[in-house]
């Protein structure tokens, strides 16, 4: 789980193209959305696409987004389920 | 006082629910759905999304479908006017794309087969095929962009600068938007049900409509309808979701009432903008609301349930399904809507609705929070109170701040280079666009936007006396072509799986002048011309036309971003260049005054259609031979390298018909070929007659004194256009 929440934060910072923020800087406990690092909506939609691509977790609900974009821990956490579920 | 009413004399549309006036009206009646899954171009989709697409139609051409949908409601509205139109003017943001798109994936690299990409080509196709030899504009501002195009023509009327205009919008399926409206998860896998607790978002559609549209004391004889009035406002809040309050739509909605001089209570109907979407049906709501506070709130409704979201038609589509309202008496059903939500408080029309209706409120809301609203009226209506006096002239500006971006850099750093007779010709370094930005706060943006609000950002930089502006005019021949280029490449690597939403908004044209917006907070009108090498004319004249006395300052802006990839394939004068260049130029403006220094006005924008008589209606219109020399003591001449035989003509029988004795600046030379250079162009012009003179080595100029004269600046070749630059 570690392991993934690592390589989430990389992505993160590559996917948004994250301006003086580094992997390690990013406190996966913390809100992700509207927290220090500055994400929106379009950062969350710009994840959403990245999770389908690089996992194959789709996440298609504001609902479900709200919940799986509190951390990076809680993205981790959905990720990990979802992807094993997939991969079973 | 000008009693002059805009009239609505012809009418021409095609949708999902039919072709033309007869069977979309009947459709009405009927309330035909027209959302079906797609079917225009295979997916991995297992269950394609269901979208507003139009089944068959009859086009002779081998043109894109935006161009065919164009013409074929343009030639319905023409059907039985006794000439040309004076104007064209028209909202699109796909135009040849939904071709573009085949081409790029197969890695097609002739340029000939792009050349209907630009959104410009749609309003010059309309405008050559109507025998149109004035001015052509294209507006593309999202989903308002219809709308946009439609007040920019009836200000163009009231002012006189022409009798009659074919205005409207038009717009086709393609991938981008399928894709990209599917990737901002605003696409209800459902179809559209625009106001109903359970919506989930819109179907995107395809559609035009055209209006011609003329000016008259007195409806004539073939009057539909008049245009009231229309108003336009900015959220300056998102880039792609609307104000939460709805505050921009509310603040468009009140300029509308006002400019046609009615109130609420004159209201009989309201055409929704109803995409569907949670957040816009929300802010629309709350507007309206607030709008009708204190009167009853008159029957309402979508269209989009069964016509789908037609994007840049859908403003015009509007505004022609209003004058259907009031001459047939019926209100169109509000398709998909079921369950009301308790959240917007409002009840739309269910079922096609028989109703005596006079004056008809339509409103279209689009991305960078660009708002507009339409209000039309029965022709014979009787008036209430007198709308406001229009101005009778365009607008005159005063420059009161400026910059630019060439290969050099800067503005002071072009000035230097030019002081050293150096070139400032090929690409913008990165390092001096983002010089007056944060980098964090535009990390989202790419090259193109990142220019436009650097320019912003440098041009109103003394800008505390004046205060911010308040409205954005913008020309760009093409836009966000990094944003486009990634998001159809991300697209077909993945073989039409995956994309990036950031680079949707980013790719729409008028996503840079958004950005500007949220930065100044400049809530009035923000107008995104796309005119490809006259878009910064068209920008300007844009403004002229919609600025009134004692407007807060507004900025004009002209940029355009080189790709590697799709420069040259869509632009022939960049694959004709032997150089790669881009750039811009901003002018922080207010409205003029008989003692404003530095005045800047565009004076002439018509067809050259390779009639002799263009040099001369030019001549005319800038006062005669006697007036150019006298007041202008240089001229800058842009000529695209594409049309440089046709260009270089014009401007020889300028010079000769005229007999002008000073300085002619060829500045595409110095400054590039790319379409907005003439922004630079003006942006330079200002700052000779600021200085009173043309300093040496401009283009292998000798420094020359201009004595008190202003500067000229001309665009030759398909298009002419004049710029005024008066001391």
């Amino acid at each position: 789980m570690n392991e993934l929440v690592r390589e989430l934060k990389v992505k993160i910072v590559e996917t948004l193209n994250l301006i003086d923020v580094l992997p390690k800087d990013i406190d996966e406990e913390a809100q992700l959305i509207g927290g220090d690092i500055g994400l929106d909506s379009i950062d969350v939609l710009e994840l959403v696409m990245m999770l389908e691509k690089d996992y194959g977790v789709k996440i298609d609900s504001k609902e479900i987004g709200v919940k799986v974009f509190a951390s990076v821990r809680a993205l981790a956490e959905y990720v990990h389920h979802h992807r094993s579920e997939r991969n079973d | 006082m000008s009693g002059t009413g805009i009239f609505i004399t012809g009418m021409g549309i095609i949708s999902p629910v039919g072709q033309g006036i007869g069977d979309t009206i009947e459709a009405v009646r009927k309330a035909v759905g027209g959302i079906k899954p797609l079917r225009l171009f295979p997916t991995l989709h297992a269950q394609p999304l269901p979208v507003g697409e139009i089944g068959s139609f009859s086009s002779v051409e081998t043109v894109p479908r935006t161009h065919a949908l164009a013409l074929i409601a343009a030639e319905e509205a023409m059907k039985h006017a006794d000439g040309a139109p004076d104007a064209v003017i028209i909202g699109v943001t796909t135009g040849g794309m939904s071709l573009t798109e085949e081409l790029l994936k197969y890695g097609e690299g002739d340029a000939k087969r792009y050349e209907y990409h630009s959104t410009a080509s749609v309003a010059e196709y309309v405008a050559r095929r109507m025998g149109c030899l004035g001015p052509v504009l294209t507006v593309s501002t999202a989903c308002s962009s219809g709308s946009v195009a439609l007040k920019i023509a009836m200000a163009m009327l009231r002012c006189g600068r022409a009798k009659r205009i074919l205005a409207g919008g038009a717009d086709a399926l393609c991938r981008l938007t399928y894709y990209g409206f599917h990737s901002l998860q605003l696409v209800d896998p459902e179809g559209a049900r625009p106001f109903d607790r359970n919506r989930r978002g819109m179907s995107v559609g395809e559609g035009a409509a055209m209006l011609l549209l003329t000016a008259a004391e007195t409806p004539p004889g073939n009057a539909i309808a008049e245009l009231l009035g229309a108003g336009l406002s900015c959220d300056a809040y998102h880039p792609a979701s609307p104000h939460s309050e709805g505050a921009g739509a509310l603040r468009a909605m009140e300029e509308a009432l006002a400019d046609a001089g009615i109130t609420p209570s004159d209201i009989d109907y309201i055409h929704l903008h109803g995409t569907g979407t949670i957040d816009n049906d929300i802010a629309e709501a709350k507007a309206i609301c607030a709008l009708f506070k204190s009167c009853p709130i008159p029957p309402l409704s979508s269209i989009k349930g069964s016509f789908g979201h037609s994007l840049a038609a859908a403003g015009a589509v509007g505004a022609v399904m209003s004058a259907l309202s009031i001459v047939h008496g019926i209100i169109p059903a509000n398709t998909g809507f079921h369950n009301p939500d308790p959240d917007l408080n409002l009840i739309p029309v269910g079922a096609p609705l028989a109703a005596d209706v006079n004056v008809v409120i339509a409103n279209s809301f689009g991305f960078g929070g660009n708002n507009a609203v339409l209000i039309v009226g029965h022709p014979k209506r009787r008036r209430g109170i007198e709308p406001p006096s229009y101005a009778i002239q365009p607008m005159s500006f005063s420059v009161i701040g400026s910059a630019c971006l060439t290969a050099a850099g800067s503005l002071e750093q072009t000035m230097d280079r030019m002081r050293h007779a150096e070139g400032f010709r090929g690409i913008v370094p990165p390092s001096d666009i983002l010089r007056p930005l944060s980098e964090k706060s535009v990390r989202r943006l790419k090259r193109f936007s990142r220019m436009v609000l650097s320019l912003a950002v440098s041009a109103c930089k003394n800008s505390a006396a004046a205060g911010p502006p308040a409205s954005v005019f913008m020309g760009t021949g093409w836009g966000g072509l990094s944003e486009t280029h990634d998001f159809l490449t991300k697209l077909f690597v993945s073989n039409e799986q995956f994309t990036s939403p950031t680079d949707f908004i980013g790719s729409v044209h008028n996503a840079a002048a958004g950005h500007v917006a949220i930065h100044f907070q400049s809530t009035g009108p923000n107008v995104t011309a796309t005119g490809g090498d006259c878009a910064f004319e068209q920008a300007l004249f844009a403004a002229s036309l919609l600025a009134h006395d004692g407007d807060n300052p507004l900025l004009v802006i002209g940029a355009d971003e080189y790709h590697e990839t799709l420069s040259p394939l869509f632009d022939a004068s960049v694959a004709t260049a032997g150089t790669p260049s881009d750039g811009g130029g901003a002018l922080y403006l207010k409205p003029a005054t008989a003692t404003s220094p530095c005045r800047i006005y565009p004076s002439f924008m018509a067809y050259s259609g390779g009639s002799g008589r263009i040099i001369p209606a030019l001549i005319r219109a800038l006062g005669g031979d006697k007036r150019i020399k006298e007041q202008f003591g240089a001229i800058l001449a842009g000529i695209p390298a594409a049309q440089r035989e046709k260009g270089k003509g014009q401007l020889d029988d300028f010079l000769s018909m005229t007999g002008y004795p000073h300085p002619v600046i060829d500045y595409r030379q110095c400054v590039g070929e790319f379409a907005s250079a003439s922004a630079v162009a003006a942006v330079l012009g200002v700052l000779f007659v600021q200085a009173g003179e043309i300093p040496g080595n401009v283009c292998h100029q000798k420094a020359t004194p201009l004595l008190g004269r202003g500067v000229l600046v001309l665009g030759f070749g398909n298009y002419i256009t004049a710029v005024e630059i008066l001391p």
